[in-house]
């Protein structure tokens, strides 16, 4: 090759492993950071970080107008409420939903496309393992747009109001709602996200499927709530992000903004949270079978 | 005193169909540690034995073990213990090689900082320097090929499964690619199950060979047996050899005659006798009397001659 020469100089001849081995733990872990990695394209050229880190920075320039409005507005944030928790995400969920169809082909459809796939399950990694450590590799990176916004605005919101702990003692009771909304949204947009970049390895369409089943549930739910009869139609809206706006409002305890088409629809937060946790199962259910079915 | 050999591979009545296509016959097999060659024609079904050892595919029907455990119930404490190089292309070429192997290292268990030094030892033992912290993109087959090979051997395997290692490979890195396999084999004291649908590479690295033919196993020895000597005795003059031939069937023995050779059936030891007798008295030199060996090619043709003393 290319320097015969340093080969023979540095060949220590061939020396076994005797050292610890981590097993299943160890793969697990593995599979995860080397899944967040890819997600922020890390260890890849610079454009494949483009994307990612470029959405993940707008996903909190709501939070920083807000910071930055009640900055101006001296001592009166109290009154200053652009962006409120509750109604964040539906300010970013474009961004969260383009950042997952970015990311999520990149987790799962470049191992088939390339085919690694078969260097995975010919070792010591089950479907399971794999599916399990992707599904938590691509919540974690979608956490940082969901939760990373929510904590600069709490955060924020404390610094400007003059007593921090006076803020924090009056608002703690936002912090299950902060955290637990934007794991479970996470994990609903991942598992959406990977289950169809699962069965479409070839990017391009299983970028533009996530997107498209986003728009497409988010205008038909609309359409049908505002033409049809919404006790019959309802029920749709479960599939679509309007079931997300309805379980994050849950965990805030804030009904749905009047006249909204989740509001028309009638349906209750927990109905909401319980479509958001069924379409999770259903889609980590398909990811799984994909699996062990993808020819190898 | 009795000593127990560990089985390498074990198969008994494996049979795998795709629909009407039967790719293994009820194979029975049972290989001990060593450097195997397993041989046969594309669609003998070499892939898919290597792939239901893996457990990267079901049998239709009967069984196969590894170290001497089941691989339907065992399968993934086996494949700790195995290093697997397929046929295909497998790399994700956004990423150096470096990342890569050492990532494969991990998911097989090692720590981060030991699956790094090993990394760069196993790709300096495959050959590459450098160039291991680029892109795998810009790699030509033999790089590819290396790392695809470092990748199976970073976490230090008692086994590893090489599906056709030279594919696609020019004749100097077919050459280099065969050297670093039999250096894995000897030196290092790993056991390789190398396929090929090329008898003169197996030829050169294995010491024992399985061939197997539309799903069934043809013959399972070593390399030695399958090229053992025969009884034909090839004897190469410096001239015309009809003289010699006339006198060699005056006393009796069978002869095929070729322009400057001649093959004679052995039969004892007084041929040899004859032979030089006879060339000394003709004034001819000799410039080869030889057993000829059987070639692996013969295992493919109908009219090989049968092996002596095997």
């Amino acid at each position: 090759m290319s320097e015969p020469a340093s080969s023979n100089i540095y060949d220590l001849g061939y020396r076994r492993y005797e050292g610890e081995r981590i097993g299943r733990r160890g793969t697990l872990l593995t599979l995860y950071v080397h899944g967040l990695r890819s997600a922020f394209g890390l260890g890849r050229r610079p454009m494949s970080k483009i994307f990612p880190f470029g959405l993940a920075v707008l996903a909190f320039v709501p939070a920083i107008i807000q910071l930055g409005v009640a900055a101006l507005v001296s001592g009166g944030t109290d009154h200053v409420r652009i962006f409120k928790h509750e109604d964040y995400f539906q300010y970013v969920r474009v961004i969260l939903v383009l950042f997952c169809a970015t990311v999520a082909p990149e987790l799962i459809g470049r191992d088939q496309r390339s085919r690694t796939l078969s260097l995975y399950f010919s070792r010591a990694v089950s479907r399971f393992d794999y599916a399990f450590a992707k599904f938590a590799a691509l919540t974690s990176a979608m956490l940082v747009l969901t939760l990373g916004p929510q904590l600069v605005l709490f955060i924020g919101n404390g610094l400007a109001s003059n007593d921090l702990s006076g803020y924090l003692g009056d608002n703690w009771n936002l912090v299950l709602p902060i955290f637990g909304g934007a794991l479970l949204l996470s994990m609903t947009i991942a598992a959406l996200g990977l289950v169809i970049a699962a069965y479409l390895p070839r990017r391009a369409y299983s970028t533009a499927t996530i997107v498209g089943v986003f728009i497409l549930t988010l205008s038909i739910g609309h359409i049908l709530i505002e033409t049809a009869n919404a006790s019959a139609t309802k029920w749709f809206l479960l599939a679509s992000p309007y079931a997300w706006e309805g379980m994050v409002r849950l965990f805030f305890r804030v009904d749905p903004d009047v006249g909204s088409t989740l509001q028309q629809s009638g349906l209750s937060g927990w109905t909401c949270l319980a479509g958001v946790i069924v379409s999770i199962l259903i889609c980590l259910t398909l990811t799984l079978r994909r699996l062990r079915r993808v020819s190898i | 005193m009795y000593v127990v050999r560990m089985s390498l591979i074990a198969t008994h009545g494996l049979t795998k169909r795709y629909g009407s296509v039967v790719a293994l016959d009820e194979l029975e097999l049972e290989i001990e540690p060593g450097v195997i060659g397993l041989v046969g024609a594309n669609g003998a079904g070499k892939s898919t034995l290597i792939k239901i050892l893996l457990g990267l595919l079901p049998p239709t029907s009967g069984a196969a073990a590894m170290f001497d455990l089941d691989v339907a119930t065992h399968g993934l404490e086996i494949r700790q213990r195995i290093g697997y190089m397929p046929e295909h292309d497998c790399l994700p070429l956004e990423i150096s090689a470096t990342e890569f192997v050492s990532h494969m290292a991990q998911v097989n268990g090692l720590p981060r900082g030991a699956a790094r030094e090993r990394t760069a030892e196993t790709l300096r033992h495959v050959g590459l320097f450098e160039e291991r912290y680029r892109e795998m993109r810009g790699y030509s087959t033999g790089m590819r090929q290396r790392v695809k090979l470092a990748q199976a051997l970073v976490h230090d395997p008692q086994l590893m499964l090489l599906d056709e290692p030279t594919n696609g490979l020019d004749p100097a890195g077919r050459d280099e690619m065969l050297d670093l396999v039999r250096r894995i084999g000897m030196e290092f004291g790993i056991s390789i199950l190398m396929s090929s649908h090329l008898l003169s590479e197996i030829e050169r690295v294995c010491e024992y060979l399985v061939v197997i033919e539309g799903g069934r196993l043809v013959q399972s020895d070593s390399l030695a047996a399958f090229t053992g000597r025969t009884s034909v005795l090839t004897v190469e003059v410096d001239g015309a050899v009809a003289g010699l031939a006339t006198m060699l069937r005056a006393r009796g023995y069978e002869l095929r005659e070729g322009v400057h050779t001649l093959d004679a059936t052995l039969g004892d030891d007084a041929l040899f006798d004859a032979i030089r007798d006879g060339a000394a008295e003709l004034g001819l030199g000799l410039i080869r009397v030889e057993q000829r060996r059987q070639q692996l090619e013969d295992l493919f043709r109908d009219e090989a001659p049968e092996p002596i003393g095997v």
